[in-house]
């Protein structure tokens, strides 16, 4: 699998762990990680660490889940390299997601 | 799954089909050459069990026109006779033989081995329907490129053409990568232009690429400004487009007195190389075209004076990534460096362009390819 899943129920946050490629290959599994508890958490980690390489249908992957989570809960984008920081600095990415 | 016993003993016939049975196989026997070539032929088995020596013939010269009459279907051939000699044994996997049993009939011996068989028929049947469906797929996609290809050439026909001041260049297998270069001079003069990258490849991305390139054409006949163009494009996507798709892209005005206006959103860098040999660039402040609503975006537009002989090279990420042998990637610093190489006053827009691109391919000279590339460049 290269997307996990993990919920801290107390802290009320849900993290994705993604692992390699983050590309449209990911694209279904990536939905099902978080379309279960879309609107449940207050905050959404996804954690970039272990992800090597990421594409436009990856930042479309993550504004979709933008949408499907609601404007309440907050997203924050974690563990990114610097290519992947530069990536998502060019579109912009900080104006929906914090990125740490 | 079939299995067809050939052997001139009754006894052997019997004892086979007994096993093969109890392996959950469909069993049919021959005594004879003959019976033997019209079972294969007319029942089709999938598993062939046979003796070197039979009555009418011999299991080589059998064995070898079974492999001619299944064709690309793999039927393996298994020899079960008492003739065990080395000689023989060669002979026999020669002519085509899969497997090679001695008898006296060792029944667990015959059973592990026919196991085996029969996983690899079923593996290799799996694997010959996934090809087929694959190949079906493949097709559909091929068929979905030419025709976006077709419907998009169709508009990019209003594009201005390549000329000594313009050059586009697509390097791309796909025919359509969701890279889009449009160039449109309007009434006043003044040069439209849109540089941009769809998410996705084919007909999904032409989905966007068709109404966009229909704007940008009627903006340019209207002499629309380039605020309100942006914000119409970027409410057709954000409209039109599912969440997950979207268009990075330059939308840039350079009027007659050589001001450059431009909106930038998710695209790399882009390079103003002048005259007198510094370089300047653009860069993208927004987020890309469709993924905000109207009451939210921001269509403030940057501006930049150009003078006679600047050149304006705009670049798909395809070029950032470009891998060298080594894996290491152009990026900025790099292409920045070329684009001042190559983009000299003196030369003629479109040669320059052919040598920045031949300096790309010496950097990723056999190198895979991992992004398609986009090159687009304007001299003031």
């Amino acid at each position: 699998m290269s997307v996990s899943v993990q919920a801290n129920e107390s802290q009320k946050t849900l993290t994705l762990h993604i692992m390699g490629s983050f590309d449209f290959s990911l694209f279904n599994e990536f939905r099902g990680a978080y379309s279960d508890y879309a609107g449940k958490y207050e905050t959404y980690f996804v954690d970039m660490s272990q992800v090597e390489y990421l594409d436009s249908a990856a930042l479309g992957m993550l504004l979709s889940m933008r949408n499907a989570v609601g404007e309440q809960s907050k997203i924050e984008l974690i563990g990114a390299n610097s290519f992947i920081k530069d990536i998502l600095m060019i579109s912009r990415f900080d104006k929906l997601f914090g990125i740490k | 799954m079939k299995l067809l016993c050939i052997d001139s003993e009754a006894v052997y016939r019997e004892i086979v089909t007994l096993c093969a049975e109890s392996e959950g196989l469909e069993v049919k026997s021959a005594g004879s050459v003959e019976q033997a070539l019209a079972l294969f032929e007319n029942w089709r088995p999938d598993i062939v069990c046979l003796d070197y020596l039979l009555q009418g013939g011999n299991g080589l010269d059998l064995v070898k026109q079974f492999k001619i009459l299944s064709g690309t279907r793999y039927v393996p051939m298994i020899f079960l006779t008492s003739h065990a000699s080395d000689s023989v044994m060669d002979l026999c996997f020669k002519a085509g033989a899969d497997d090679f049993l001695p008898k006296p009939f060792h029944e667990l011996l015959f059973s592990v081995r026919l196991k085996k068989h029969i996983e690899h028929v079923q593996l290799i049947n799996e694997l010959y329907e996934k090809n087929t469906t694959l190949t079906y797929y493949q097709t559909i996609n091929e068929r979905e490129h030419e025709m976006a290809h077709q419907v998009l050439g169709h508009i990019l026909q209003r594009n201005d053409q390549n000329s000594d001041t313009v050059a586009i260049t697509h390097i791309s297998a796909a025919s359509f990568n969701g890279d889009l270069a449009l160039i449109k001079t309007r009434a006043d003069g003044a040069k439209l232009i849109f540089v941009g990258d769809f998410t996705g490849h084919g007909l999904s991305a032409s989905i966007g690429a068709l109404p966009l390139a229909q704007t940008f054409f009627d903006a340019a006949d209207e002499c629309l400004d380039l605020e309100s163009l942006t914000k119409r494009i970027n409410r057709i996507l954000n409209s039109i487009l599912p969440d997950y798709m979207f268009c990075a892209a330059y939308v840039l005005l350079l009027e007659p007195n050589k001001r450059l206006s431009y909106w930038g959103g998710g695209m790399p860098n882009a390079y103003i190389r002048k005259q007198t040999g510094s370089m300047t660039h653009l860069s993208s402040q927004h987020m890309p075209l469709g993924v905000l609503p109207n009451q939210v975006f921001e269509s403030n537009l940057e501006s930049i004076p150009l003078s006679d002989g600047d050149s304006l090279v705009i670049v798909s990420d395809g070029v950032l990534e470009l891998k060298a042998e080594d894996g290491v990637m152009l990026g900025q610093q790099a292409t920045e460096a070329l684009i001042g190489e190559h983009y000299q006053q003196g030369n003629n827009i479109s040669t320059a362009q052919q040598g920045f691109q031949q300096a790309l391919a010496n950097y990723s000279i056999n190198a895979v390819q991992d992004d398609d590339i986009t090159i687009f460049s304007l001299r003031a």
